[in-house]
């Protein structure tokens, strides 16, 4: 029996590196597949992309997946990183990032709100596990308020960046980001219409993408790792835009659709740079 | 060759442009401001691309992102600055891509006086990231016009070596104005001695062999090769790998590929008054250099028997100029004392190592000649009230 995945697999992948190590029940490889079949739809060669991660769940588990050529940076930097070689790439290679979410709203937000401000062409793909669980499970900048880590064992009580009207993707709306949108890894058809567009967005485009944790999370705030009840969990918790419950953590869809409506930073730098050598000013 | 009356920073600028730099990226700092400020004037000019980061870190990461892409790519900072490159300066060395950092010292801890000389990051540059398991190369000029020179050394070696390669001047150094010489093409780029190496691209997929090779050309992205570069412990292909056997080959290359090719830049010292084994050698780096020099000219006129030992490449430190069985006085910009624990490491046995600390400033001719004196003389030195021992 021939899946669909295996042709996604050996189009695109590496063998050494598919199926990864994550742990049993992982639903990082939902997120990871969204983005590889967004890629085929697209019509997209291995050659099109370079792609970026950076450390934890996220960064680990998809450096070197892909079959091109590949970073993983320091962890937080990968958006300062991914500007400068923005810059030396030729216009028309993709860059992907996938990230997790305490490199990108935790250590790295400040980079990545300067990834948004300067709308550099980049898709990042913040894989969301709800915390830091690479390292054991702690708590960390979008984990839901009042869930037990093994940091907060009386449960999360600080604000957080996606909670009492505060998210973080109005942050990254006010810094300019041009593509903006959420959602929870079991979104399957629907996320990979949104991840189309956010790479065909000519400038710094985000999708966030919540994804099941079995192993840490699950097992500290539900009590189980069984996977079925944290994938009934997130998904109890998410809605599409427009239609959140009294209950809903993450509302899905695109937020921010303003794709190629502002300059984009390596194509504005160069022909700067262009101008300044022909006629000294700009 | 055109002349200029210009800065130390001038200085560095046209030499990393000569050297093929097309790439800048900084964070405002005093004194290496001036830099960012030139680059930003010179580069779109040559067709390259300056950039200002939201702080230190991103900077050296955009430098990085930018040479991972195939520029030659440089950045500037001071010492408030330059402990911020910490995280990218190990993935640089581990990704192994080259690049030039300037470090203008100033007065420190911390952020010090701005407008203050220092010499506080000897070590510093030694050992710029955590995790130890690699050599860094370091040179230190101490004018303006070797500013250039080891600016245009230091991309050349950080392209053979395929790493980082820090340039240590101090504020005085890269501010102060002086006669400038530039060369305007290849013929005068090599009659002024100075090398280039071209941007390779290594062809991939694989990482890079175990061994102490250098001249291998460095990941390039972009090119559809399959390069893989990680801050992890790479395999020879790439991958990330948590094997210490793995490791082993990493760390091996890290330090091997520079301590086995030292012969490659360690003629950058310079020596004066040494020709007829000194009773005395005078030790020091960068703008306290050219005061010693003209301390120790005044010296031989007086009949002291002393010589002048300038080290412009600092790291890996170079041993083999301690051979001499003599006395020595290492002359620094800091009252802790750092080259003078190399010094005293590197000398004979029963060598004795003096040290003449100032913080802040520069020494002068009166206190350099009353310290030869008295350790030519055997007299103790002149304890100051900050000294907490006698070097």
């Amino acid at each position: 029996m021939k899946y669909a995945s295996s042709e996604l697999t050996t189009t695109y992948l590496r063998s050494r590196k598919i199926p990864s190590t994550a742990c049993s029940g992982c639903g990082l490889g939902m997120n990871h597949k969204i983005v590889i079949q967004a890629i085929q739809e697209l019509g997209l060669k291995v050659e099109d992309i370079v792609w970026g991660t950076s450390i934890g769940c996220a960064g680990r588990q998809t450096f070197a997946t892909w079959k091109g050529d590949g970073f993983a940076g320091t962890h937080g930097r990968v958006y300062a990183i991914a500007r400068g070689l923005r810059v030396a790439l030729p216009p028309e290679k993709h860059l992907i990032l996938t990230v997790g979410d305490g490199d990108a709203f935790g250590i790295g937000l400040t980079h990545l709100i300067h990834a948004a401000r300067s709308n550099a062409d980049m898709t990042v793909i913040v894989n969301d596990n709800l915390g830091y669980q690479s390292t054991g499970g702690q708590y960390g900048w979008t984990t839901p308020q009042g869930s037990k880590t093994d940091s907060s064992p009386y449960g999360m009580f600080e604000h957080n960046l996606t909670s009492e009207g505060l998210d973080v993707m109005h942050i990254l709306k006010g810094a300019g980001a041009t593509f903006l949108a959420r959602h929870v890894s079991m979104d399957g058809a629907k996320a990979v219409a949104t991840v189309k567009k956010a790479i065909l967005n000519r400038g710094f485009s985000l999708v966030h993408m919540p994804y099941p944790c079995p192993t840490n999370f699950a097992s500290r705030e539900l009590g189980s790792r069984n996977q079925v009840n944290i994938y009934r969990w997130i998904k109890s918790h998410a809605a599409p835009l427009g239609k959140e419950k009294a209950d809903t953590l993450w509302a899905t869809g695109v937020w921010h659709d303003a794709s190629n409506s502002r300059a984009e930073f390596s194509q504005m730098v160069w022909e700067t740079v262009d101008k300044i050598r022909r006629t000294g000013k700009i | 060759m055109k002349r200029y009356l210009e800065t130390g920073n001038f200085a560095i600028t046209e030499g990393a442009l000569l050297a093929g730099c097309r790439f800048f990226a900084g964070y405002p700092i005093t004194p290496a401001t001036e830099l960012a400020e030139a680059m930003s004037r010179r580069l779109p000019q040559e067709g390259g691309v300056y950039l200002q980061a939201e702080d230190e870190c991103a900077a050296m990461h955009m430098c990085i992102g930018a040479a991972l892409g195939g520029f030659k790519a440089m950045t500037a900072t001071s010492g408030p600055g330059f402990i911020l490159y910490a995280d990218p300066y190990g993935w640089a060395l581990g990704c192994e891509t080259p690049l030039v950092v300037l470090n203008s010292g100033r007065v420190g801890p911390v952020s010090g006086i701005t407008g203050a000389p220092g010499q506080g990051e000897f070590y510093l540059t030694r050992y710029p990231t955590q995790g130890g398991n690699f050599e860094t190369i370091v040179l230190a000029p101490n004018s303006a016009q070797e500013c250039m020179a080891t600016t245009v050394e230091a991309f050349y070696l950080a392209e053979r070596f395929r790493m980082p390669v820090t340039v240590l001047a101090d504020q005085l150094i890269t501010d102060g104005f002086e006669d400038i010489t530039v060369p305007e093409n290849e013929d005068e780029m090599k009659e002024m001695g100075f090398r280039v190496w071209p941007r390779k691209v290594h062809p991939g997929p694989d990482f890079y062999p175990p061994t102490d090779a250098i001249d291998v050309p460095p990941v390039v992205l972009g090119h559809n090769t399959g390069a893989l570069c990680s801050d992890w412990t790479p395999t020879e292909q790439g991958y990330d790998i948590e094997e210490v056997e793995a490791h082993h080959k990493h760390a091996y290359r890290l330090i091997y590929k520079v301590r086995n090719h030292r012969d490659l830049f360690k003629h950058h010292y310079d020596r004066k008054f040494m020709s007829d084994d000194p009773d005395l050698i005078v030790v020091s780096f960068g703008t306290p250099a050219r005061v010693v020099n003209t301390a120790v000219a005044k010296a031989r006129s007086k009949g002291m028997k002393v010589g002048a030992l300038r080290l412009i490449n600092l790291w890996p430190f170079p041993d083999e100029l301690f051979k001499a069985n003599a006395k020595y006085l290492v002359v620094e910009l800091n009252w802790d004392g750092q080259l003078v624990r190399e010094v005293q490491r590197a000398v004979p046995k029963d060598s004795k190592v003096h040290f003449l600390g100032i913080c802040g400033d520069l020494p002068t001719q009166a206190d350099l000649l009353g310290t030869f004196d008295k350790i030519l003389k055997n007299e103790p030195l002149a304890r100051r009230g900050w000294e907490l021992e006698a070097w």
